[in-house]
């Protein structure tokens, strides 16, 4: 039997969905756009550079058929009852967005339309002005090929708005649920106004471990003058999913934009960020966890431009790798010649438990400024021995020893994230990674 | 009390320890001198159980029970301690998580209770004090960003709070000033009791000036070859080991 190309199939996937839409609809060019480049790019190959250690095709045989097997809850009670995370949500005053089959659900999200300072709307239902012209203006300076896809595609998604709020900080929940087979394609705008505050937390999980799910994330923010964001990410699929994640961050000045990403399972993640320090004075922190077992996969790709003066990057990754699983992080920063003063620097550490995994770190600077400070690090080992030895002779248990340094191994990108309360809500869930992981088990 | 015999240690097929022998009797202080590639690390690592060594043949005996048989938690938990000559560090352990997992590790070795928090940082206070040690340090992580002297000073703390009964000090006067090493010795001083016997391995005398030793041993060539009371380390420090090392 002749094998199916991913390629091909995808390709008239893209086509018959794209000639699905309405030409009337205010999507429809942007997704003309992206079709017209799908055509000519088609998907990425090891010849590419920024693709040179994941080969989609090896992991992707063919999409995944929508399978109608568990319906979508008709209300939140059903619904939280699954989920310890949503319960401890329901408690509070936050907005959660519940995304499940490829669109938003409204009855299982938690909305309260007097917020005046949030405006929430869906992308399947309504783009408001300002979301088009993000998702516009990124659409045209952009030449991905996943992007591409996902902008043909995109079903649904959350256009959130947030002007300035003076009483307190709001967390919004943006909360993708793999609940069928399927292929599920997202989009997200976050637009930050002048002056604003928010903690935007995003939780990506399987509802089941067989659920063979496809999909694509996009998240596009726009961060305005002197506001401050904190962005945590837990996800964590089955080792059936495949997941490409895109995150376009465009900054403007004196911004804080601190954001963490805890990353485990999947067959095949991609995570690839693209944040342009456009205004001066911004300070950006990106930093994650990411933890592999079986025959995961998990790229990072992070691409940090310093565009204008005095801004400040940091990234710093911590992998645990066990199994044959493989880890590949590639990080770029590029310093433009007027973006004087620049701080930037990248730590990317992995930590080997099994002789089969394997990690691939890429660490790159492009620097055109004379001014700048700039350094990039990367790490790949395996428990010491000689630390091991040193708390085994203060009487430490090895299987002790042992947790105790994976865990200072990985606490150690947690200090990057700076509001402390916005991971909280996931405290259970990092306990419960620390005790598998020094279990040799990191299987979700 | 404790009693090394006949021991052979090699690494990678090269004898480094061979037909080694030591007898400490209950509160002795001995101290091995000798020149570097003697084999004195590697006697304080193969006693403290470093996995990296071959023991091809001997004993090494505390109260009555064989060391060699045991994982290094073990040795530390019936008494042996090693103050290492580079203490290492860990980035995210806190110097206090470490401490209190070593210290509740001997106590349910030993089958005593469990100290509760306020009770553990009650006894690591009294001990810091005791032996003049600031003890903000056990809030940083283990090790990390320690002077010299901060390290080794840890190294004496813990001595204190896990009640060892044979120490081994290996080199502890490497990369110390000199108000650093009386502080050290000065430590190790308050330490020694009629119960408690040492170890003290060193190249120099200096340290010996401070901490005075019972028995001095010179060691060449993987073995000791001469024996006597301070006044060879003070031989030693005038005429070298040239004349000892035939």
């Amino acid at each position: 039997m002749l094998k199916k190309d991913i390629s091909q199939e995808l390709q008239s996937y893209c086509r018959e969905y794209f000639f699905s839409q309405d030409k009337n609809s205010k999507l429809y060019n942007i997704r003309l756009g992206a079709y017209e480049l799908f055509k000519i790019n088609g998907l990425p190959n090891s010849k590419d550079e920024n693709w040179k250690y994941t080969n989609i095709s090896q992991k992707i045989d063919t999409i995944p058929e929508y399978s109608n097997n568990l319906p979508v809850p008709l209300n939140i009670n059903n619904f939280i009852n699954n989920f310890d995370i949503m319960k401890k949500l329901k408690e509070t005053n936050d907005t959660v967005l519940v995304f499940m089959d490829g669109s938003l659900q409204r009855q299982l999200s938690i909305i309260d339309p007097n917020k005046k300072n949030i405006e929430i709307s869906s992308l399947n239902e309504d783009v408001p002005d300002w979301a088009l012209e993000i998702i516009s203006d990124k659409h045209s300076e952009n030449s991905d090929q996943i992007f591409d896809i996902n902008t043909i595609l995109m079903q649904d998604g959350a256009l959130i708005n947030i002007k300035q709020n003076k009483e307190k900080v709001d967390n919004v929940y943006i909360v993708h649920v793999g609940n069928n087979n399927g292929f599920f394609n997202y989009r997200h705008v976050i637009n930050i106004e002048q002056g604003a505050r928010a903690n935007i937390i995003e939780l990506k999980i399987s509802n089941r471990i067989d659920i063979n799910a496809l999909y694509t994330s996009s998240i596009i923010w726009k961060l305005a003058d002197n506001c401050i964001v904190n962005n945590v990410k837990y996800q964590s699929h089955n080792q059936l999913t495949v997941g490409f994640n895109q995150q376009y961050a465009d900054i403007g000045n004196n911004v804080e934009f601190n954001s963490f990403t805890i990353s485990s399972g999947s067959k095949l993640l991609r995570e690839y960020r693209s944040i342009n320090c456009n205004g001066s004075g911004s300070d950006v922190s990106i930093s994650g966890i990411n933890l592999l077992d079986g025959d995961s996969h998990i790229d990072t790709f992070l691409l940090v431009k310093h565009i204008a003066p005095n801004t400040t990057s940091r990234e710093k990754y911590k992998s645990i790798l066990n199994d044959r699983s493989r880890g590949v992080f590639q990080g770029n920063i590029i310093v433009d010649p007027e973006a004087q003063k620049t701080l930037a620097k990248q730590s990317i550490d992995a930590l080997i438990l099994s002789d089969k995994a394997e990690h691939d770190a890429k660490p790159e600077l492009e620097i055109y400024a004379d001014d700048v400070q700039c350094g990039h690090g990367a790490t790949t080992g395996q428990i010491s021995e000689d630390s091991l030895f040193y708390l085994k002779s203060r009487g430490i248990p090895e299987e002790e020893a042992k947790t105790l340094l994976v865990q200072a191994f990985l606490l150690e990108a947690l200090d990057e994230v700076k509001d402390k309360n916005t991971i909280l809500i996931f405290s259970d869930v990092m306990k419960n990674i620390l005790n598998r992981v020094s279990k040799g088990s990191l299987n979700v | 009390m404790f009693k090394i015999s006949n021991l052979t240690v090699s690494i990678d097929d090269k004898e480094i320890l061979k037909n080694f022998g030591i007898e400490v009797g209950p509160g002795e202080v001995h101290a091995i001198m000798g020149p570097n590639g003697s084999g004195k690390s590697t006697l304080a690592h193969v006693c403290a159980g470093k996995e990296e060594y071959t023991v091809l043949s001997g004993n090494v005996v505390l109260n009555d029970e064989e060391l060699l048989e045991m994982e290094p938690e073990e040795r530390s938990t019936r008494g042996l301690f090693l103050a290492f000559q580079y203490p290492i560090e860990i980035p995210g352990v806190t110097t206090m998580t470490f401490l209190k997992s070593s210290l509740e590790a001997h106590y349910k070795a030993n089958g005593r209770e469990p100290l509760t928090t306020p009770e553990f940082m009650k006894y690591v206070k009294s001990k810091a004090t005791e032996l003049n040690i600031d003890d903000s340090m056990i809030k940083r992580p283990l090790n990390v960003g320690f002077s010299g002297g901060e390290k080794k000073r840890n190294e004496i703390l813990q001595m204190a709070l896990l009640d060892p009964k044979i120490c081994i000090l290996d080199e502890t006067d490497s990369g110390l000033d000199i108000d650093a090493l009386r502080l050290v010795a000065e430590g190790v001083n308050k330490l020694r009791n009629d119960n408690r016997s040492f170890i003290v391995i060193t190249h120099y005398q200096r340290l010996l000036d401070y901490i005075k030793p019972d028995f001095v041993h010179i060691m060449h060539d993987g073995k000791i070859i001469q024996t006597g009371d301070s006044s060879l380390a003070l031989d030693l420090e005038k005429s070298g080991y040239a004349n000892y090392i035939k």
